[in-house]
């Protein structure tokens, strides 16, 4: 676990999490104002966030701590992708919590 | 008003469940969420955290997601151009996902950027936001403790971070950049020190921007930012 409830390996991790909160935040806010940056650097930043939250979520739901659940039995998949389409449709993030939470629970339940 | 305090509410909720329910103790989640107050990349490292991966992959992991702040910040930089130095540095801690988006559709048309009426504007709103996340997000924390181990709560948190990821890929740059950073962090996800994560979003990226550069031009990141928050609101509302 490394610690996840240890108070001084947590306030380093969150003293750096804050940082990159307020590096980012700010940046343009206190750079010069003649400051610009290349387009390809610029194109990198558009497309960072939406892959790293990627990395996070694919292998979460697909990996385990040894091998795959590449299964019809994925609750974790089948919740996500139900959720998924129901949020790209109503971009009502309430609504997808509520449906993906309830297909999940009647899949654990059901299936 | 009402509208984005109840996401920012819902959201702020989520996050809180989602923390503990990954492991962390309340008082510990309560200190995250008042120092770190980003809530998608609080969410993104939970996992990490949990299984202690090295601190320099947590901190790039968050640092990647929060990397859409800085083309907020120069999306909207005009507008506190006339601010002291450590007022810019308040404001910009302030400028997150829903306080920039509403800022932005009230202001982005406006002829003069920069003046007593904007800054109130979005101090007020910013400090609501504020309020109205920690409020929600420790009210999540307290009720994560409640909820059984077996509701599977844990889930909450990839739903919360699917809501973020949706609205971002909508152009086919963004697809193939999702659908190779996909692939590669499932193969490399049993690598050791999540090393796999980090080779697999630099992977995506450069796939993205290099599609990017073969389609047709397309307005700036930062001018899009801007525009999208004036039309749809931002992203994670």
């Amino acid at each position: 676990m490394n610690g996840i409830n240890s108070w001084p390996h947590m306030i380093v991790v969150c003293a750096g999490l804050a940082l990159t909160t307020i590096i980012t935040r700010c940046s343009f806010f206190v750079l010069p104002a003649s400051f610009r940056i290349p387009s390809t650097i610029e194109r990198a930043l558009r497309y960072a966030p939406a892959c790293a939250l990627t990395a996070i979520v694919a292998p979460d739901i697909l990996a385990r701590d040894h091998g795959y659940a590449f299964t019809w039995h994925n609750n974790d998949l089948w919740a996500v992708l139900i959720a998924a389409a129901v949020f790209a449709k109503t971009r009502n993030m309430l609504v997808m919590m509520a449906v993906g939470m309830t297909a999940f629970t009647l899949l654990r339940l059901y299936a | 008003m009402a509208t984005p305090s109840i996401a920012i509410a819902a959201w702020g909720v989520v996050t809180g469940v989602a923390m503990v329910k990954a492991g962390l103790s309340v008082p510990i989640a309560i200190f995250m969420s008042i120092v770190v107050f980003a809530g998608s990349a609080q969410l993104a490292v939970l996992p990490l955290l949990h299984t202690g991966a090295p601190l320099v992959i947590v901190w790039l992991t968050a640092t990647f997601i929060n990397l859409r702040f800085v083309i907020f910040s120069a999306a909207s930089r005009s507008y506190f151009s006339r601010l002291t130095w450590r007022q810019r540095l308040f404001a910009g801690y302030l400028n997150g996902d829903v306080g920039f988006a509403l800022f932005m559709q009230r202001y982005s048309s406006a002829e003069e950027r920069g003046n007593p009426e904007q800054w109130g504007f979005f101090y007020g709103l910013a400090t609501l936001n504020w309020a109205s996340w920690q409020a929600s997000s420790i009210a999540g924390i307290l009720l994560g403790g409640l909820a059984p181990t077996s509701w599977g709560l844990e889930l909450a948190a990839v739903l919360a971070l699917v809501a973020v990821l949706i609205p971002m890929v909508t152009r086919l740059p963004a697809i193939l950049g999702v659908v190779v950073t996909g692939i590669g962090s499932v193969a490399t996800a049993h690598v050791p020190l999540k090393l796999g994560l980090v080779a697999s979003v630099i992977a995506g990226v450069t796939v993205a921007v290099i599609a990017e550069t073969h389609l047709p031009k397309r307005p700036s990141a930062i001018a899009e930012a801007a525009d999208v928050a004036a039309h749809e609101g931002g992203y994670a509302s």
